[in-house]
């Protein structure tokens, strides 16, 4: 038999990400901050967003892709406050780049300030995907495992933040902010942690807060305004 | 189940480079799984026994190579391999570490059987 072998030695994915880093530049260039926001199932991320788009009224300028199986129900309690584009996956685990540079399109490309795409409710696979964003943040609800970042490793390595949410809940479960910030900081020492509570508003100001701060730190200095036109 | 479409990813590429490469009938495709790439190695194997048939022969073997994590530490330059997904540079315990292996999928190799070649492929 005449066989040969090719060598490659390749990401498979290298494409992708070069493409997702392309699309970062441009957005980051043009002004938006992009965050890629994921959890379990039930997390609070529609939440967590509705208390942002208020916080911000009228001085912050958002947009919003939701990821969704199937359905549009956090797009359409997200829809009264800031614009948003739903992005049906037909049942995929996972959002890709593809995805969301179509959910912009149908947005109108806008500048805003911030873009935040709320992945479908999963910690295994979207780890795996860049979608051109800044900021990975990761959230963690007190009614999950505290032990849930040491089961979910890649998610958290490759996140920048946790938001602890739903902190209105701690003194009824056995969840510990002290046990998932350990597990969590072995795996990605880096991380910034926040706690929230989007019912009563705990933790949105610190939340928003550290948003402008890592759009000053990731867009200010690379951002070339458009000038007169 | 990201699998598939990793998969598919891959196939797409194999069938690009084994065509720029002058054709043949793929017989093994060699893919190097690291620990921290968010695969799981038995979900991979069964997409890509599915997926593989309907692209390339029925004899068209998967070998997957498991790699662990490896690390190198950005302030003492230690390298070593990460234990239970502990990110902690052993040396000086303090140092920021950066992945070095181990959180990637990469096609190392492709097997080509070109003896069934078409007339007018490539030498
Ligand atoms: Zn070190």
């Amino acid at each position: 038999m005449n066989t040969r072998v090719i060598s490659v030695r390749r990401d498979i994915q290298a494409e992708q990400k070069a493409d997702a880093a392309a699309e970062r530049e441009r957005l980051g260039r043009r002004g938006t901050l992009v965050i890629n926001l994921l959890s379990s199932p039930g997390s609070g991320k529609t939440s967590l967003l509705e208390a942002t788009a208020r916080h911000w009224a009228g001085r912050r300028s958002m947009a919003v892709l939701v990821g969704d199986l199937e359905t549009d129900r956090d797009a359409q309690r997200l829809a009264p406050l800031v614009p948003v584009a739903q992005l049906t996956t037909g049942g995929a685990c996972h959002l890709e780049l593809p995805l969301v540079q179509r959910g912009l399109q149908a947005l109108g490309d806008p500048a805003v300030d911030f873009l935040f795409i709320e992945n479908v409710g999963n910690l295994v696979c979207p780890a795996s995907h860049d979608l051109a964003e800044h900021l990975r943040v990761v959230l963690i609800s007190t009614t999950e495992g505290d032990d849930k970042p040491g089961k979910y490793p890649k998610m958290f390595r490759t996140s920048q933040a946790m938001v602890v949410t739903k902190q209105d809940l701690l003194p009824h479960v056995p969840f510990s902010i002290e046990a998932v910030t350990e597990d969590a900081l072995k795996i990605q020492p880096a991380l910034n942690v926040l706690t929230s509570c989007a019912i009563d508003n705990r933790g949105i100001q610190e939340w928003c807060e550290f948003l402008e701060q890592q759009y000053q730190k990731k867009i200010e200095s690379v951002y070339e305004p458009a000038g007169n036109r | 189940m990201h699998e598939r479409s990793l998969v598919q990813t891959l196939l797409n590429q194999v069938q690009q480079i084994v065509a720029d490469d002058g054709g043949g009938v793929v017989k093994e495709i060699q893919v190097q799984v690291g620990d921290l790439s968010g695969v799981e190695p038995i979900l991979f194997e069964s997409a890509f026994t599915e997926l593989a048939t309907e692209c390339f022969s029925q004899d068209c073997r998967l070998v997957l190579d498991i790699v662990p994590v490896k690390a190198e530490c950005r302030l003492c330059g230690q390298c070593f391999e990460v234990q239970d997904y502990e990110f902690l540079c052993p040396a000086c315990g303090t140092g920021p570490v950066e992945v070095i292996q181990g959180d990637q999928v990469k096609l190392m190799s492709i097997t080509v059987d070109s003896e069934n070649l078409v007339s007018g492929a490539k030498s």
